[in-house]
């Protein structure tokens, strides 16, 4: 298990305050612009991010790593194999 | 194990958790067939316009005031929704006032206004022009469907585009997490006291009303729980490929078609209930215009409504301008240009008047069936996927 909160992410993406869908819109975007073995990380304050980030991982071929709540957002970290 | 892990388990299941999207869809298929057995059917856009209403009535845009929300059976059905909804958000602590960037709000304003256009012409959302509109054996139903199809997918290229050419950052969530349990127990406490207070009241519409609030609060309840949303099942089969929340919708419309279906047989309620003067035309482009502004908006109409519960801010905008231009457009149509009586916008088709109860049902199961598996079978080969 990886340490999360040790991680350097290479990106980080600031989905704050916004609202389904774009947290997923601007996620896959990213994901697409990062080199393989490259980190991302989202800053979401939208509940369903928590579903739908990790379920986009796994049915987009991306390591969802984990993810940390913080007050008021939380982070999620995605690897690109 | 002992009890008590037993009951948390329980409080775990009902008030954490998150639902599938098909035991969302059955539930919530459920209590919309409980809320027409009970009264009538449900509806968004006629308490929307309600309140929108009461803007127009005080900058004296109207002359004579409208119902009273409290005792006006459309908008109990909203406060009952939002009710439901703000109470699952705050129980699972998920509630906190989420402020989006500038971009959002302006879509959200833009969204607001054409979703208030489309609800008018379609005299409904995808609740009331869609949804229950099949349910209750309108041919405008499948109109607005296919009007929505359409509208979804010139939304998702909306999406895209602003996806190459824009981005925003910088939104804010204020947190309200250490509070959010004391909220949800206050929520519940004002919508007991409301049911009571319906039950108990002279008035001749007291129980009805206090029943319609109870069940619209378990509706927003279930579709906050299991973030039930129509959009999504319109939109993601073209974005993602993705048919869960489809499959939970085209599910729940089945159920429900069934429920009602079977109520209106019994005599139970008119059988015009709900088929309105809309097809094809209102249906139809009502259907487009409502179908692009939900993907930008990211909600339709209960969709916005539980979402507004969960704090988001960009929704809270969207119900703004919806409402008062749902209001303003249906004043016009309704009492200046009378397009109704004209039948401009179509006429008012109860399937059953053409292919009896029976046939009625087993068309509109065929094309529910018909998109199911279609969306299903897309999932796998993405042949209509145009996302990322």
């Amino acid at each position: 298990m990886v340490d999360l909160s040790t991680i350097k992410p290479d990106e980080v993406l600031d989905c704050k305050g916004l609202s389904c869908p774009m947290p997923m819109l601007k996620t896959k975007k990213a994901l697409q612009k990062l080199g393989s073995g490259q980190i991302l990380e989202v800053l979401s304050t939208d509940p369903g991010s928590k579903n739908d980030i990790p379920k986009m991982c796994e049915k987009e071929g991306y390591e969802f790593l984990g993810m940390i709540e913080e007050t008021g957002y939380t982070r999620f970290f995605i690897k690109k194999k | 194990m002992s009890f008590s892990e037993s009951l948390k388990g329980l409080y775990q299941t009902v008030f954490k958790n998150n639902y599938s999207p098909i035991t969302g869809g059955i539930l919530l298929a459920l209590f919309v067939i409980l809320l027409e057995m009970w009264y009538r059917p449900w509806g968004i856009v006629g308490g929307l316009r309600n309140w929108g209403e009461w803007v127009l009535y005080g900058i004296g845009f109207l002359e004579e005031a409208p119902p009273h929300p409290l005792w006006f059976s459309s908008s109990v059905l909203n406060i009952g929704l939002i009710l439901g909804a703000f109470i699952s958000a705050t129980l699972a602590n998920e509630f906190g006032l989420r402020i989006p960037p500038r971009l959002e709000i302006i879509k959200a304003i833009v969204a607001g206004i054409l979703m208030g256009i489309g609800s008018a012409l379609a005299q409904g959302c995808n609740i009331g022009g869609f949804y229950m509109a099949i349910a209750n054996l309108s041919a405008s139903g499948i109109a607005m469907m296919l009007g929505l199809v359409v509208g979804v997918f010139i939304g998702v290229k909306y999406l895209l585009w602003e996806l190459e050419h824009f981005s925003s950052s910088g939104g804010i969530e204020i947190s309200t997490k250490k509070i959010n349990p004391v909220l949800g127990i206050i929520a519940l406490a004002i919508l007991l006291y409301g049911i009571y207070a319906y039950f108990s009241s002279d008035s001749e519409e007291g129980l009805l009303l206090g029943g319609a609030l109870l069940l619209t609060a378990c509706i927003g309840f279930v579709m906050h729980r299991s973030r039930f949303c129509i959009v999504n099942s319109f939109r993601e089969p073209f974005l993602s490929g993705e048919a869960e929340m489809a499959r939970g919708v085209a599910l729940s419309i089945l159920i429900a078609t069934f429920g009602i279906l079977l109520i209106k047989m019994a005599g139970i309620r008119e059988p015009m209930t709900y088929v309105t003067p809309t097809f094809v035309w209102g249906a139809l482009i009502g259907g487009l215009i409502f179908g692009a502004a939900m993907v930008v908006a990211g909600g339709c109409g209960s969709g916005a409504l539980w979402r507004v519960a969960e704090g988001q801010v960009k929704l809270m905008i969207v119900v703004i301008f919806f409402a008062l231009t749902n209001s303003i457009l249906r004043y016009y149509l309704d009492n200046v240009w009378e397009v109704w009586d004209k039948g401009w916008l179509g006429g008012a088709v109860f399937l059953p008047d053409y292919f009896g109860y029976g046939g009625a049902f087993i068309l509109l199961a065929l094309i529910i069936i018909l998109w199911y598996l279609f969306v299903d079978w897309n999932e796998k080969s993405e042949k209509f996927v145009i996302g990322l």
